[in-house]
């Protein structure tokens, strides 16, 4: 018999033989390129339900706290008809209208949103819409759609499974003068939503950024110690006012520089620069 | 920094204080090697030698009070001399016969008639910089620049050495020794070469944060040269000669540079900072710290706490870019 | 152990992973190129590894030089065209702070190498 000491020890390194191993065989499969990051490749169904499962029950209880407003106050149809024609249809498409190669290559495909609105609360959709999935092809749109215009999306999402192609066309032709509406302020400082502005205009795949997990990119210069700095793209003294208006438009101060107009609106143009200015603090 | 310019104390400009320094402790410094090696034969005779009797009174009165007694007698008089010669140069003195008799009086002889009477040059220290007034005969407006002396060589020169904020001191190390320059007095350092060149003079007081970068450069010149160059310094700046220089111009008074600095012949007078009224002929910039071009001219008007960490110079961002460019050529063209 | 060595040959050559080469400065002495930044006093405007006294912030920093796509912000960063920003930027860009530099060509070039083999 094996004493009970005895027991306890080779259990321990059992189990620590086998964390050991588990590390060894994922740096295999990892490091000798093994496992397809393809889009072309497909799943396995047991990754597929899990990730599918995963998806759903992450956005149940993230979203578990968003309070519906009473949407037939608060949204308009064509204004949320607006902000699909512009974003959302080149990916999922519409009733009649087939979406994109934008939308086809990918994996995991878009869902066809006929199917997930009739399934999905409303709180769900609005949390979809603006926080994005990651690791897949949808983005946020907390920074480009302002909140009544994610609300309006939301309630024309409700009623897209209601048209027929037909009608869906004829929608279009009528609220072609609607517009999606952009964000119109910046909510209340603090580090994290300036840190979140910055990867939602994706800053940081040009520029390396303080405190920010992200690709090591030398596209433009790292921001790291931006208070440090006397020149903003070696032209403009580098104050708060001045990066703010390098911000929005690039192109006016320096022509020609590789930094392109990203539409940043200015409310989040400050945020954006306040975190720059205060990081290193 | 500019590298060709001699700093060292053990190979000091010719016929100059340092040299009469360098030639003491030559002697000092071989004296006390030959003294050495023959107190540690003696010792290892005593200790080993064949047990010869000697005469103890006769080594201990000898080698411990004759001996001393006239050595030290004549170092005494030797450093003596040393010193008065270094204060003497530049004019007649009754100690210059003992001087010759020693061959270290080069630099007060050749001074012993001076032509032009002593060139008198106020060096004013401040934290962290030179303030530099070369006296004018007749009373006559004297010359004002900062953070470099020039003088023409084999003539004696004075430096009125003084300080407005905390002790500093002047040390070019090639040249002279050190002379302390103190708040509310006035100290006294006399310097003379035969020979061109560019020496290194340093701060050599701790004087606060920036004393390791308090720098200037003296640069010895034949007397044609050096008139030229004075006559040159005295006169207001030059007026700007193209709309590139206009800009730069004007820029200097947008960013209120003109508050600390003056440029005679515009209306900047400040008094806070060094004169910069023939800046871009200085050999250095920001007390001897950077080269002087349009480079580094532009990085220390644009980042001057990162060369000099708290000195007085404050950050500005008052200059574009182009603006920025602009105000360095123009005080490079300073000359 | 033989296993342990199969695999940790296979990680060895896994861990390799091909990259294009770096640009290189046909004719530039990296080493003197070092020199040359120090007499001519860049670190003045900009922090560059490998010379302490090289502290600036009017400019941005200098590091992993090579690896970067465009040089200011405006002209894809190729050997060449890096040697005539060193000497005359104004005139490749017009409102830069950067200054046209009195330097020879091949001082530029020298100075270029050095960046591009820098960390």
């Amino acid at each position: 018999m094996i004493a009970h000491r005895h027991k306890v020890l080779f259990s321990v390194i059992g189990a620590v033989a086998l964390v050991v191993l588990g590390a060894v065989v994922s740096m295999v499969i990892l490091l000798s390129g093994a496992y397809s990051t393809a889009a072309t490749k497909q799943h396995f169904l047991i990754t597929y339900r899990i990730l599918e499962l995963g998806l759903k029950y992450s956005v149940a209880s993230n979203a578990a706290d968003i309070v519906v407003p009473d949407l037939k106050r608060v949204a308009n149809v064509e204004v949320g008809h607006a902000c699909y024609r512009e974003h959302c249809v080149q990916c999922h498409g519409a009733p009649g209208v087939a979406r994109d190669p934008l939308g086809r290559g990918q994996l995991p495909s878009p869902s066809s949103l006929e199917q997930s609105a009739r399934e999905w609360p409303s709180s769900h959709l609005f949390y979809v819409t603006q926080q994005g999935v990651r690791m897949s092809g949808m983005p946020a749109w907390e920074f480009r759609i302002s909140e009544q215009g994610l609300w309006s999306t939301v309630a024309f999402l409700k009623r897209m499974p209601t048209m027929t192609a037909a009608e869906y066309k004829q929608f279009t032709a009528s609220s072609a003068n609607a517009e999606c509406p952009k964000p119109t302020t910046a909510g209340v400082y603090s580090n994290e939503r300036a840190q979140l502005m910055l990867r939602q205009y994706a800053c940081d795949n040009c520029h390396i950024i303080e405190g920010m997990v992200g690709p090591v990119t030398h596209v433009g210069p790292s921001l790291e110690n931006w208070r440090e700095r006397k020149y903003i793209a070696g032209v403009l003294p580098n104050t708060p006012e001045n990066l703010v208006r390098w911000i929005v438009d690039p192109q006016g101060v320096s022509p020609h520089t590789l930094m392109p107009d990203l539409k940043v609106i200015e409310p989040h143009a400050q945020h954006m620069a306040r975190y720059l200015m205060t990081a290193s603090d | 920094m500019p590298s060709q310019a001699s700093s060292s104390v053990i190979h000091p400009a010719p016929n100059s204080g340092a040299e009469l320094i360098d030639q003491l402790g030559t002697v000092l410094y071989v004296g006390g090697a030959v003294i050495f090696v023959v107190v540690m034969i003696l010792a290892i005779w005593g200790v080993y030698g064949r047990g010869r009797t000697i005469n103890p009174q006769r080594w201990i009165i000898g080698g411990g009070l004759v001996f001393p007694a006239v050595t030290l007698t004549v170092l005494l008089v030797y450093s003596l001399a040393v010193g008065n010669a270094l204060t003497a140069i530049g004019t007649s003195n009754a100690l210059q016969l003992f001087l010759e008799c020693f061959g270290g009086g080069n630099a007060a002889a050749n001074a012993r008639e001076p032509s032009n009477g002593l060139l008198r040059i106020h060096v004013i220290g401040k934290q962290w910089w030179w303030e530099v007034r070369y006296e004018q005969p007749g009373n006559g407006e004297p010359v004002v620049l900062a953070n470099e002396i020039r003088m023409p060589t084999n003539q004696a020169v004075e430096l009125v050495l003084s300080s407005t904020d905390v002790i500093h001191s002047f040390w070019a190390p090639s040249l002279a020794g050190k002379v302390d320059m103190i708040p509310g007095r006035t100290t006294r350092l006399r310097l003379q070469t035969s020979e061109e060149g560019t020496f290194r003079a340093l701060c050599a007081e701790y004087c606060g944060g920036q004393h390791a970068l308090m720098m200037l450069f003296v640069v010895t010149q034949e007397p044609t040269a050096f008139n030229a160059w004075l006559a040159q310094q005295r006169e207001p700046a030059v007026a700007p000669t193209d709309s590139f220089l206009t800009l730069g111009h004007d820029a200097f008074f947008k960013g209120e540079c003109h508050t600390c600095h003056t440029i005679r012949g515009t209306p900047a007078n400040g008094t806070d900072g060094p004169d910069l009224t023939h800046v871009g002929s200085r050999k250095s910039l920001a007390a001897g710290v950077l080269n002087n071009h349009i480079g580094t001219m532009a990085g220390w008007i644009a980042g001057p706490q990162e060369v000099k960490p708290g000195n007085k110079m404050p950050e500005t961002k008052a200059f574009t870019g182009v603006e920025l460019r602009a105000l360095s050529a123009w005080l490079g063209s300073l000359q | 152990m033989r296993a342990a060595l199969i695999v940790s040959c296979a990680l060895l050559t896994a861990c390799a992973v091909d990259t294009e080469p770096l640009p290189q400065v046909t004719g530039g002495n990296a080493e003197r190129g070092r020199d040359v930044i120090r007499e001519y006093e860049c670190g003045v405007c900009h922090v560059i590894p490998g010379i302490p006294a090289a502290s600036g912030r009017v400019g941005p920093a200098l590091d992993a030089y090579a690896r970067r796509p465009y040089i200011a912000g405006k002209f894809p960063n190729q050997p060449e065209t890096l040697v005539r920003w060193i000497l005359d930027a104004p005139a490749m860009a017009p409102q830069t702070a950067m200054p046209a530099i009195a330097m020879s060509h091949q001082e530029a070039r020298d100075a270029a190498a050095y960046l591009y083999e820098s960390d």
